[in-house]
């Protein structure tokens, strides 16, 4: 038996912040991000039937929309990756611009962007999400290891560039 | 000045901070129960071709079952006139062979070498 239009969309009320912005922050495109998503809802619409209870569903949501966000990536590799000390070489007189004139969390969203692929999903899930590393390592079908691996460099590089692209926060804050 | 762990710490809850959910576009739940509404069609219609190209396919398998059994009883047949020609020429041998002994016979009773 179908799942009710009236339930789905309660549903998609519920868990489309949390699906979009997984999309959104592996993707780093908003029409791409919506695509991942209503592909996501759709999928769900499939095989609601198979899940039982919320947590089951918002643990399948986190899953298959990380999935499907990278797979979204993948196919179109369009994402520009840089590292550190390339990005700092690379710098625009924009990115003196002070700190007040971009938001502290748009400039931290935006060096999360940048991150390699696999960092950037373990530090999604760990900072948006809140999940563990075990619970991260269980949606990703890795090990724990490779997991706190991932978001050790992750945030050391998201540090590093923070260095260098917010240096009067770090001055601040030193 | 702070210790490196405290500056860690403050630089993960800045990110925590700004990892807060983004909404999506105005009118996405719409677009995903419109897109989910017609997703039942579409899957009707395409149960609908695979039913057309199922029966398309048994009729083409039945057909070649038919014209394989047709061909192959064809062959039978073949094979079977085959061997009753070969079996009747086998006989004329024989009988040639037995009249031509005969008449040796006769010839030799004659005195004919």
């Amino acid at each position: 038996m179908a799942i009710a239009d009236d339930e789905f969309r309660c549903l998609i009320e519920s868990h489309q912040r949390m699906v979009y912005s997984i999309a959104l922050r592996v993707t780093g495109d908003p029409s791409t991000a919506e695509e991942v998503a209503q592909d996501v809802f759709l999928e769900l619409h499939r095989s609601v039937e198979q899940l039982a209870g919320a947590d089951h569903i918002r643990f399948w949501l986190r899953r298959v929309a990380t999935h499907r966000a990278i797979d979204a990536i993948r196919r179109n590799s369009t994402r520009p990756e840089a590292d550190a000390e390339e990005w700092e070489d690379s710098r625009s007189a924009e990115d003196d611009a002070p700190i007040d004139n971009i938001s502290l969390q748009a400039r931290l969203d935006e060096l999360l962007r940048v991150l390699p692929e696999p960092m950037r999903v373990v530090v999604l899930l760990r900072y948006q999400e809140e999940m563990l590393p075990d619970e991260i390592a269980c949606l990703l079908g890795k090990s724990v290891a490779s997991v706190k691996s991932h978001l050790h460099h992750g945030l050391k590089l998201m540090r590093r560039k923070a260095a260098v692209t917010m240096k009067e926060y770090v001055r601040e804050t030193a | 000045m702070k210790q490196p762990e405290a500056m860690s710490n403050e630089f993960e809850q800045e990110l925590a901070r700004a990892m807060r959910g983004v909404d999506p576009p105005r009118g996405f739940a719409d677009r995903v129960m419109a897109r989910a509404q017609s997703d039942v069609p579409v899957r009707a219609k395409v149960l609908w071709m695979s039913r057309r190209v199922r029966q398309w396919t048994e009729g083409a398998l039945a057909a070649a079952l038919l014209a394989g059994v047709f061909l192959g009883e064809q062959a039978h047949l073949r094979h079977q006139r085959e061997q009753a020609a070969q079996r009747q020429f086998e006989q004329a041998m024989r009988i040639t062979n037995r009249t031509l002994e005969h008449v040796q016979q006769q010839l030799w009773d004659a005195g004919v070498r």
